[in-house]
């Protein structure tokens, strides 16, 4: 390797200043995160659980452990679950995020305001509050949507329903929570894009006399699409794994029927205290995490770098 | 002509308007409940024809929430570890992004791939061995050890977070201040930081919430109870024996949300005014 | 290049290791301490400090304040109390007493200290029964989950059980005037509340179709068993024809005397004493922090609106009830087991159990020696419990029976009959199949 005078070398060539920008977070990732999953790693092909923590002794399974894993219904069936509870998850937030972002430019600034209030309201709940509220709002007897629900005299009388108990009711609940929160992240970053569309895009398209919704369609969303793709992933990682949410409104009943992946792993984490099998179905969850979502990386990766 | 000039300035339409007003009312209904709940009696809150506007307005509530024993002590441990966790996050993440968006170098998608697979394990398998680690390093008990284990929680976003801001600024930006003779650090400090400062704000946003929501770490590393952060404060008023008291509990859910309302609101204006300069400068 | 990577996949694979088999710095379950040959009456630990962890309101600050003052009078070394919130605990307390540095004395749920006996995480305290029971004979209820294989490893802190706590006036407004003894009297009594009070939501007796606790009572007094253990091996026996029986007598009961609305819920989503408050229940069935929750839940009601008495059995005279309650356990790694000890003494002699966790606090103490010595003052909204506790089981001692719990399996298992979702066969098969997986 030849040494180039400063000046002469590409600022996007040098060498030496992005080691020592990647070092710090290198080092802590490093300490604090890649030794922990080495551990769990190696956790995953052990039996390893209470006892263990206790005495040390524990002793490898190796690979029987995730052949378990992926023998079992109650396995699969929690991933399949997982996959299309995600699936209404991100459509329903990402639906209703970017409707709202377009929303906000069609209105006048004070109403916009009002819009963006609430949204940083619903956004800023701690979701231990949020969860604590949907409890209190749904709950069966007191809770004021049992009643709300029962006032619209169209399902007949809710009052006593409990949302817990029933699968689709408590995943409905779920979704309202999960959607609730998620919409404002994804509306004001998309709308944060949005403002950034160029005004004369918009007007030669208008003065080409295109309409509305198409306008819409061929200039504001191919702009939004790196945007919209990012929150999208970003979307399908935390929704996989959402797990505060259904443990709080569900704990995954009745009779298992809304565990999902995270509630599963939970159980068998925490409850059980089988560290070595939880260990290993979290490597299974993001592992298959990784394949669904390995599309999207590679394209996430390589948009935007196109200058480089 | 008027036609024209209402499109072009954009201005607002009144089914829009609409759609707002019902969206906002649906939106806002949650946390309205919790504030409504929060200064209701405790006996009137629990009614099986609810009252949608606070008749009988009482702090009472407010008054449990705050003498309920640790709030001041539990308030101090979430701020200290919040901001501490903010800052690193955020400066590490900030760092670490500029190398990978603005430098080119091998290794460097391997790098964001193995950062983007980090955050799809749930993190209900790593608490433990993290626990582990942090036992033999003399880390649990302490708030570095807290940062830490929300460092690691959330610098893996920050870097993807800040990276998509630093790709959205042109090439020729550092081409054109070395030009001029700015050192590296110059083109880093002067030129490119303060132009990603949305992203860091949305990025120190994110990083706020998962630190200060966080129930499950705080309360496995942490030992003394008046080093425990809000959320074990906030999980003291559901007791399993002698029952939920929903008042205090909306007025706690308030006390504890009310930091984060406040750091958005500031926070929010930066985040939009940012965005719009940085657009004018791009 | 390759076995450069191999090398050091196989060094962090070493290194993985020592870390997981190091936190028990290689003295098995054994404690690094030395240990007494018998609890001394006095010690010279001045300057030293005893951890103590007590769950969110099991013991109140003057019960702790009197047994850490005559701690220190004895020892010198002074109390560190730390009040632990319930959610998380497992975790809490699995990792905490698995470092070098746990707390000294914890306290632990009856149900849940067969999972931390047997695996290693409590001192073995067999040698000093003698010396802690000071002559008292414990309820079993609370001694044998703590009992694995015969080693002791938990002492009875106090107990909890459940009875019935109905409201005075409308029993008097339908006209009964004297508490049932009899299941025949009971229902009798319960036809007329629900004469008397037409209205659909009102429930004679309210019982939550996921109230558990109240489940094992029928399958008890019915002769089944909710779990068997037989050479070592723990089955789940909910699918027994006794078991069985008390799951439909269960359901006839619940759908009988409770509002359908109570079905499928639980009894803390709504709490079954908001119900009771509001007067839409003529009875419930809860531990006695009930009393307080309706109190504060209705501020009209006094103490003297409220009476309990145990529930008449169909085979026995009083239903087993499930006796849970709180026992102290020491951690096998704790540095000062000599102080652990002389504390744990303190805190259930019969001085503090009967005039502070009985007299401060209300709660049952915990031996029979003691019950007896509180019996005469117990007034009406006491009675029903401690007559109740005369026939008290408690859950199967299993590591396991902590996850039963923990993943809801009982709750499914009754709400689904209550409400007819499943028949008691059918929900105790799917209830078996989990929980033999479970318990061992």
């Amino acid at each position: 390797m030849t040494t180039r005078p400063r000046t002469g070398r590409a600022f996007a060539e040098r060498r030496l200043p992005p080691v020592l920008l990647m070092a710090p977070a290198g080092l802590v990732l490093a300490a604090v995160t890649f030794v922990p999953l080495v551990v769990m790693v190696f956790m995953a092909f052990t039996d390893y659980d209470q006892r263990s923590l206790f005495t040390g002794e524990f002793s490898f399974v190796g690979v029987q452990q995730f052949a378990d894993i992926l023998t079992d219904g109650d396995f699969w069936a929690a991933f399949f679950r997982t996959i299309w509870f995600t699936a209404a998850l991100v459509i329903g937030s990402i639906v209703i995020g970017v409707a709202i972002s377009h929303l906000m430019t069609k209105l006048g600034g004070g109403m916009r305001t009002v819009v963006t209030v609430v949204l940083v309201f619903a956004w800023a709940m701690p979701n231990v509050a949020a969860s604590l509220v949907w409890n209190w709002m749904f709950q069966p007897g007191y809770g004021v949507v049992n009643w709300l629900l029962t006032q619209l005299r169209v399902f007949g009388d809710m009052t006593a329903t409990d949302w817990g108990a029933n699968t689709g009711l408590a995943f409905t609940s779920i979704w309202l929570l999960v959607v609730w929160q998620a919409v404002p992240f994804i509306a004001l970053t998309t709308y944060a894009a949005e403002t950034q569309v160029g005004p004369e895009y918009i007007e030669a398209a208008r003065l080409d006399g295109a309409s509305e919704p198409r306008i819409y369609r061929t200039v504001t969303l191919p702009f939004l699409k790196p945007t919209i793709l990012l929150v999208t992933i970003l979307s399908v990682i935390w929704d996989f794994n959402v797990f505060n949410q259904i443990w709080l409104v569900s704990k995954g009943g009745p009779d298992g029927s809304t565990s999902t992946l995270g509630v599963f792993t939970y159980i068998t984490a925490f409850v059980g205290l089988d560290l070595g099998t939880g260990a290993a179905l979290a490597l299974i969850t993001a592992l298959l995490l990784a394949a669904i979502t390995s599309v999207y990386i590679r394209h996430l990766i390589r948009s935007g770098e196109d200058d480089l | 002509m008027s036609v024209v000039r209402r499109r072009r300035l954009g201005r607002p339409s009144s089914v829009a308007t609409v759609i707002a007003i019902v969206f906002c009312a649906v939106w806002a209904f949650p946390t309205y409940w919790m504030v409504k709940t929060a200064f209701t009696p405790r006996p009137d809150a629990l009614s099986s024809t609810p009252t949608f506007l606070p008749l009988n307005p009482t702090l009472e509530n407010f008054e449990t929430a705050i003498f309920q024993a640790g709030f001041f002590d539990n308030l101090r441990s979430s701020l200290i570890v919040t901001v501490g966790a903010v800052v690193f996050a955020v400066l590490l993440g900030l760092f670490a992004a500029a190398a990978l968006s603005r430098f080119r170098f091998g290794g460097r998608r391997t790098i964001l791939v193995i950062v983007l697979l980090i955050q799809m394990i749930p993190g209900a398998a790593t608490l433990i061995p993290q626990y582990l680690v942090f036992n033999e390093a003399g880390l649990l008990g302490t708030y570095a050890g807290l940062i830490l284990a929300y460092v690691s929680m959330t610098l893996p976003f920050s870097i993807w977070m800040m990276r998509s801001f630093f790709l959205a600024l042109p090439a020729e930006l550092e081409e054109a201040a070395q030009l001029d003779g700015a050192s590296t650090w110059q083109v880093l400090t002067r030129i490119l930081f303060p132009l990603v400062l949305p992203g860091v704000i949305a990025t120190s946003v994110f990083t706020f919430i998962n630190a200060w929501n966080d129930y499950l770490i705080a309360y496995t590393f942490m030992k003394d109870q008046s080093m425990y952060t809000l959320p074990v404060w906030l999980a003291s008023f559901t007791s399993p024996l002698t029952g939920t008291d929903v008042s205090g509990q909306m007025a706690a859910s308030v006390l504890f949300s009310l930091p984060v309302v406040v750091f958005f609101v500031l926070l929010q204006r930066k985040l939009v005014t940012g965005m719009s300069a940085g657009a004018v400068k791009g | 290049m390759r076995k450069n990577a191999r090398a050091a996949a196989i060094a962090t694979a070493g290194v993985a290791a020592l870390l997981l088999a190091g936190c028990s710095t290689g003295t098995g379950t054994g404690t690094t301490a030395a240990l007494p040959d018998g609890i001394p009456d006095t010690v010279e630990a001045d300057g030293d400090t005893l951890t103590v962890w007590v769950m969110q309101d099991d013991y109140n600050d003057e019960t702790l304040a009197a047994i850490n003052e005559r701690f220190t009078e004895r020892t010198g070394a002074e109390v560190d109390v730390q009040i632990q919130q319930w959610d998380g605990i497992t975790t809490k307390l699995s990792t905490a007493l698995a470092t070098t540095t746990p707390p000294d004395v914890v306290d632990i749920g009856n149900t849940q200290v067969a999972g931390y006996a047997a695996n290693g995480a409590l001192l073995d305290i067999t040698d000093y029964r003698d010396d802690l029971a000071q002559d008292q004979t414990w309820l079993s209820g609370l001694e044998e989950p703590a009992t694995v294989d015969g080693t002791l490893y938990g002492i009875p802190g106090f107990a909890g059980n459940r009875a019935v706590i109905y409201n005075k006036t409308l029993w008097a407004d339908a006209g009964i005037t004297e508490v049932p003894i009899t299941w025949e009297e009971l229902t009798a009594d319960l036809d007329a509340l629900a004469a008397a009070n037409p209205a659909p939501d009102f429930s004679p007796l309210y019982l939550p179709g996921q109230h558990w606790y109240v489940g094992l009572q029928f399958m008890w007094d019915h002769g089944g068993e909710i779990a068997a253990l037989e050479d070592g091996e723990w089955s789940s026996t909910a699918g027994s024809d006794a078991s069985l029986e008390g799951i439909e007598a269960w359901k006839e009961f619940q759908n009988a005397y409770s509002a359908e609305s109570s079905r499928t819920v639980s009894a803390d989503k709504p709490e079954q004493e908001q119900i009771f408050a509001d007067g839409k229940a003529g009875a419930i069935i809860a531990t006695n922090g009930a009393i307080n929750a309706i109190l504060n839940a209705n501020p009209e009601l006094t103490e003297a609106d409220l009476g309990t008495f145990a529930l008449p059995g169909q085979i026995d005279d009083t239903q087993p009830v499930m006796l849970g309650g709180s026992v102290w356990g020491i951690a096998a790694k704790s540095a000062h087991p000599d102080l652990a000890l002389i504390w744990t003494q303190i805190a259930v002699s019969s001085d503090i159990q009967v005039d502070f966790v009985f007299g401060g606090q209300g709660l049952m103490p915990n031996s029979e020696e003691n019950i007896a010595a509180v019996a005469g003052d117990l007034g009406e909204t006491k009675i029903g419990f401690f007559d109740a506790a005369l026939n008290s089981r408690a859950t199967p001692a299993s590591p396991g029976w902590t996850e039963v719990e923990g993943a809801n399996l009982l709750q499914d298992l009754f709400s689904t009959v209550a409400s007819g979702a499943a028949t008691p066969e059918e929900a105790a098969a799917t209830y078996d199949s989990k929980a033999d997986e479970a318990l061992n």
